[in-house]
């Protein structure tokens, strides 16, 4: 098996099968730091942010690889990365709007 | 082989000829589902007007009882609901959308013909479900937003919002197919030398509004499906008591719709900007400027929707925030009103009835962009907010916006639509009376808001001096009533003896005037090479526009160079499919189903969406490529439309999945009682992950596999993957089983619901997954996969990549985290 496949005549090449077990191994690792931060106490007061990082790096590892977008060139990348970014700050404004009305308004029940 | 469009022979066939009744049911032709598309949003408009109408009687006068109370709620709710989800989408979407962008961008249909025809009759189904109440249940009477918890079964018992949830439910459903369709057709498909800075501006408006809507509209399906869960499985993300609140519902739907107030904005902005140049003989003003102002309107219009609950109490920093961002898209909304006065300065103006409709909007338009201004502080809104003011801000902007610009699209498009000319003298009139009518209904409104008139109020006491302006707006909105009643008549005596309509009735600029009118079924005959913007002015006139100019007025206009007539045999157009509509019918019997409480119904309607996907699969030999045109140079830069397509789609479901998680995140501390996120079990999801992670692996060496022409190990890797996709879903099951035995159910808590919801939703897109890698497994298996059909592979590979990585996000925020307050 070669490292880089052909994947149609006239288009974009992608990685072959030794890339992808390779990416393979480092999601393997990072699951595997991901469970140990979770269980070790004296990092909980870290716990929020490195796991923010080691998901964020899986989450680009399988777009970028497994996914071809390091690949398959600006335009699809655009065409997902756009809403995903969209997608983060809905997130993080609802939590935030969410945060401060739970401060500022009687609890309820 | 790209060349200018050549003479066809002598007659061709307009796509309006042939095939019966059967030929329009299974109809993939984009202009006949535009049509399809025009006739229900005409019928659906008759309604929505005799809504208002019946409002405008019930305010004529202090203490009137016209309508009861309940049937006043019934109406506008219903008239909303209509004119946005039924008549004003459709129109600017499905109709004047499907028609002109691919005749615009010389192509020869939309990228996704069937789903096309698909969003179509879903559309249609959603108008009938919407009105299934009239019939069984009552209306819906929750107001057009349809706020929480108003619309909890506790407060409105019975129907009328079972059929207004599931009817939005599949309206959504449309509107993003036809997002994704839009999408991929402009990113794709456009003519050689079409790029994006010679495109025409309706083009660019749709192209956004479409981003618009694959990022909006899961949104407000996320809050239906909340709200779903809350009427039919006793759900309470809404319910106050159990912890839940109502502003959550707020929140979403207004995530969804402001966006929505500008999805249903640009392509009127975009109408605007080929009719105003047309008729004023000049290219459009700051051309650049017109296309970067539609993005940024887009972009600001996502974080601007705030401003419709100043009065909730969100806080300081939140209010400075949304009313920067609402003053902030006035200015490329500016940007375009003074464009099209440039536009229109020094233009040898033709005073058609389309031109007197474009100068209409950009009045009315502006009006209600001034009051929209003042809703942008927060101070002045919440004096403003529920009151007339605000009927009278967004009826200037989606009625003196939106609808003058349809119906100077109307009359300016129709005689391409329907190779007739509507009647001038008529359609002056309807202007005439339109604008009468839409000012003396909604001007005195803003006077009424601030006198403290209160919208959607019943009625009003005598004492309260708002007796003369309501009098005045109901003779304003019968007068506007007759407008549309001329309407009518325009169109049906054009229908019946109009005046044959030429090619190119206006001199106009773009594409599809250079095509016979009404267009034949494959458009061009030959793919015209695009040289510049306003693409057929150049063919006929050169470069030099202002000679072209110069020799139209002085009616010796220069003809596009003569050449040979060209041949059509060649020309490939997908066949027709009745999967569409049988599809979208079992969507209705589920729906149906539901709401009834007759689940056999349910288990039906599935049945037959199942068959009708299956069938769909195999109706194509060439696996969904029925819109390939091999003449048709492709303007993606050789990839294939349907993985635009697919990622258009995964872009989307990151908004579905985010605002799924984000209420998990809200909702999770916030139970009043029962377990909560200890009861997790982490040996177990971690195992689930890891073996959805090796499944990743395996898809990608099954693509792998698939691309060298390897079979033997296309199918050991297929079937790998969707081995341990079944393994991840039995961990799954085993999961939900274990916290039902420890007394946890769906509606146990705010945890457990937001908790099985979301964890739910991503199973369910897993088994999706599953049953699409085992259709290729069984292709692998007969020998039908194979490299030539490795895109196949690649697009499954797709989805199934992406249900990986929202389980990433998934087992961090909700399974990690959950020893993390707040987090």
């Amino acid at each position: 098996m070669s490292d880089i496949a052909d994947a149609h005549a006239g288009q974009v090449r992608h990685p072959g099968a030794a890339t992808y077990i390779i990416i393979a191994a480092f999601l393997v690792v990072l699951t595997a730091m991901e469970i140990t931060v979770f269980y070790v106490h004296a990092l909980r007061p870290v716990l929020v942010p490195v796991l923010i990082v080691l998901a964020a790096a899986k989450f680009a590892l399988v777009a970028m690889f497994y996914m071809h977008l390091k690949y398959d060139g600006w335009l699809l990348t655009g065409v997902f990365v756009f809403p995903l970014m969209v997608a983060t700050v809905l997130m993080v404004s609802l939590i935030l709007l969410f945060t401060y009305l739970s401060h500022h308004l009687a609890p309820i029940g | 082989m790209a060349a200018q469009p050549k003479p066809l022979p002598v007659h061709q066939p307009s796509y309006l000829e042939g095939g019966g009744i059967v030929g329009w049911l299974t109809t993939i032709d984009h202009k006949r589902v535009a049509v399809m598309y025009l006739a229900s949003a005409l019928f659906f408009m008759a309604f929505g007007g005799i809504e208002a109408m019946a409002i405008r009687v019930q305010l004529w006068g202090p203490d009137n009882h016209a309508l009861s109370a309940a049937t006043y709620n019934a109406f506008f709710t219903m008239h909303g609901t209509t004119m946005i989800f039924l008549v004003v989408m459709p129109l600017l979407l499905g109709f004047l959308g499907n028609f002109l962008i691919p005749l615009q961008i010389g192509a020869r249909d939309v990228a996704f013909p069937r789903l096309n025809a698909l969003s179509f009759w879903l559309a249609l189904i959603a108008g009938i479900l919407l009105h299934l109440g009239w019939i069984r249940g009552g209306l819906p009477d929750a107001g057009w937003f349809g706020y929480a918890n108003l619309t909890e079964r506790y407060f409105t018992p019975g129907l009328a919002i079972d059929w207004w949830v599931i009817g939005l439910l599949v309206s959504g459903t449309s509107t993003v197919l036809t997002g994704l369709n839009f999408l991929t057709t402009i990113i794709a498909m456009r003519a050689p030398g079409m790029t994006y800075m010679r495109m025409p501006m309706f083009i660019w408006s749709l192209l956004v509004t479409s981003i618009l809507i694959l990022i909006a509209f899961p949104a407000l399906t996320i809050g239906l499906i909340f709200l779903l869960f809350d009427r039919f499985f006793d759900t309470h993300f809404y319910i106050a008591s159990a912890g839940a609140t109502p502003i959550l519902w707020q929140h979403l739907f207004w995530l969804f719709g402001h966006p929505e107030v500008y999805i249903m904005a640009l392509p009127a902005f975009g109408i605007i900007s080929e009719v105003v140049p047309t008729f004023s003989r000049k290219p459009l003003f700051g051309y650049p400027m017109m296309a970067y102002s539609i993005c940024l309107i887009a972009f600001l219009s996502y974080g601007v929707w705030g401003h419709h609950m100043f009065a909730t109490g969100m806080g300081p920093v939140a209010d400075s925030a949304f009313a920067i961002t609402s003053m902030l898209i006035a200015i490329p909304t500016g940007v375009k009103i003074f464009s099209w006065i440039a536009t229109v300065w020094g233009g040898s103006l033709r005073m058609t009835t389309a031109f007197y409709f474009a100068l209409g909007m950009v009045l009315e338009f502006t009006i209600g962009g001034l009051s929209g201004i003042m809703h942008a502080s927060a101070p002045v809104d919440l004096q403003q907010t529920d009151s007339y003011f605000v009927v009278a801000h967004f009826h200037y902007v989606l009625f003196g916006g939106a609808m003058f610009a349809i119906l100077s699209a109307f009359y300016y498009w129709w005689p391409k639509i329907s190779g007739r000319m509507l009647g001038e003298r008529i359609g002056k009139w309807h202007f005439w009376l339109t604008i009468v009518g839409f000012n003396l209904t909604f001007f005195p409104m803003h006077f009424l808001g601030m006198w403290g008139m209160p919208r959607r109020t019943y009625t009003y006491a005598a004492d309260m001096g708002w007796t003369h302006l309501n009098r005045l707006e109901t003779v304003g909105a019968f007068i506007l009533g007759f407008a549309f009643l001329l309407f009518y008549i325009n169109i049906f005596k054009s229908l019946i003896s109009g005046e044959r309509a030429p090619a190119d009735p206006w001199d106009g600029r773009s594409l599809e005037w250079s095509t016979p009118s009404p267009p034949p079924a494959y458009n061009f005959a030959t793919i015209p090479q695009i040289r510049g913007r306003d693409a057929w002015w150049i063919l006929k006139y050169g470069r030099a526009g202002s000679r072209g100019v110069a020799a139209y007025m002085s009616g010796q206009a220069p003809s596009p160079p003569p050449s040979e007539p060209v041949s059509v045999e060649h020309i490939h157009m997908p066949a027709p499919s009745i999967f569409p509509l049988v599809l979208s019918l079992g969507v209705g019997m589920m729906g149906l189903g539901l709401i009834i409480d007759w689940y056999r119904i349910v288990i039906m309607g599935a049945l037959v969406v199942v068959l009708s996907v299956i069938g769909m699969g195999f109706e194509y030999p060439d696996y969904g490529q029925e819109s390939h045109d091999p003449e048709h140079a492709p303007s993606s830069g050789g990839i294939d439309v349907r993985k635009i397509g697919v990622w258009s789609f995964i872009g989307s479901e990151c908004v579905f999945f985010a605002s799924l998680i984000s209420t998990f995140i809200v909702y999770k501390a916030r139970s009043v009682s029962g377990p909560g996120p200890e009861i997790l079990n982490i040996p177990l999801t971690s195992l689930s992950t890891f073996i959805l992670l090796m499944s990743s692996l395996l898809m990608v060496l099954a693509l792998a596999a698939t691309q060298r022409g390897d079979k033997r190990w296309e199918r050991i890797w297929l079937g790998g993957t969707v081995l341990f996709g079944l393994i991840f879903l039995c961990g799954q099951a085993y999961e939900f089983t274990s916290f039902v035995h420890e007394g946890m159910g769906l509606t146990t808590n705010l945890f457990s619901q937001s908790f099985f919801v979301l964890v739910g939703f991503h199973g369910a897109h897993v088994a999706i997954g599953v049953i699409w890698l085992s259709v290729l497994l069984v292709a692998a298996i007969t020998g039908n996969l194979g490299k030539s059909r490795a895109t196949s592979v690649e697009l499954a590979g797709l989805y199934w990549h992406f249900v990986d990585v929202v389980w990433i996000i998934i087992f961090t925020l909700v399974y990690l985290m959950q020893a993390v307050p707040g987090a």
